[in-house]
């Protein structure tokens, strides 16, 4: 699965989330989940779980730890897929 | 240094907004022993937020001062001493919490020492939990509120200036559903 496509998939997963409409607007690579789309840590969890269910991966705490950011679960995403 | 944190959660907005018995939620998040006293709750949902908000104030008190961002929420681990007061131990730090509740949020404190340090706190509406915070370092400092700026750390926390000086020593803001809340050293 290309970056791109994933990023697709994120902007789906994220979207009910999001409290900043621009940054969502504006949602890249570079775009962090509570930074920019102002997402409550309550949540990071749902789209933790939603990421899980959408890419048929299993994500264990370590990487869970890094997934501040669209790139940073990009990666996971990618490592976890190709195993 | 000495850190503090908080966490509000608006309990209308966690109910409707987040299911905690979706499969994955509480082993995500919580340790085996935080799960088994979920469940066997007389009010799971409570208990859920409770350890939910002890975990964020911690973590925010933590993030501070080690200035690097992270999600973690199971490695912060809870035990309560009463229904207000608590533990939260993450690796070798340990925190003290004291959470406040009603029926419309919970309100968790995390400090890293248990000494009686003063410190200020204020719950109010989502929306003006910053102006309410600057009043009330305005009437501590003599500072015109207008004159107070907020600037953020590289971890995002929140400190006030005024011009060049640094008013909070640490500072934690927290916004959910309704409700925001502040508190400061």
């Amino acid at each position: 699965m290309t970056k791109e496509e994933i990023i697709g998939k994120l902007t789906t997963i994220v979207k009910p989330y999001i409290q900043n409409e621009e940054g969502f607007k504006n949602l890249n690579e570079n775009t962090d989940f509570i930074n920019d789309l102002e997402i409550n840590s309550a949540n990071l969890v749902d789209i933790i779980l939603d990421v899980e269910d959408e890419f048929k991966i299993e994500i264990d705490n370590d990487s869970m730890e890094k997934m501040l950011s669209v790139k940073a679960t990009i990666a996971v995403i990618q490592t976890k897929m190709n195993v | 240094m000495y850190n503090i944190g908080n966490d509000i959660v608006d309990l209308k907005l966690a109910e409707t907004e987040s299911n905690w018995q979706r499969k994955g939620f509480l082993e995500k998040q919580f340790t085996q022993k935080e799960q088994e006293e979920i469940l066997n709750s007389e009010h799971p949902f409570l208990k859920v937020w409770l350890f939910w908000s002890m975990k964020e104030a911690a973590y925010k008190c933590y993030a501070q001062r080690i200035k690097k961002r992270f999600f973690a929420p199971q490695k912060f681990e809870c035990s309560l001493f009463s229904k207000e007061e608590g533990l939260v131990v993450y690796e070798d730090t340990t925190f003290y919490t004291t959470t406040y509740f009603n029926t419309c949020y919970m309100h968790t404190i995390a400090k890293v020492a248990k000494g009686e340090r003063t410190f200020f706190s204020g719950i109010g509406s989502s929306k003006t939990i910053q102006l309410a915070l600057k009043i009330k370092l305005a009437a501590i400092t003599g500072i015109l509120s207008e004159e107070i700026e907020k600037r953020k750390t590289s971890v995002g926390a929140p400190l006030f200036y005024h011009q060049q000086k640094l008013l909070t020593k640490s500072c934690s803001i927290s916004h959910h559903g309704n409700y925001g809340a502040f508190v400061f050293i």
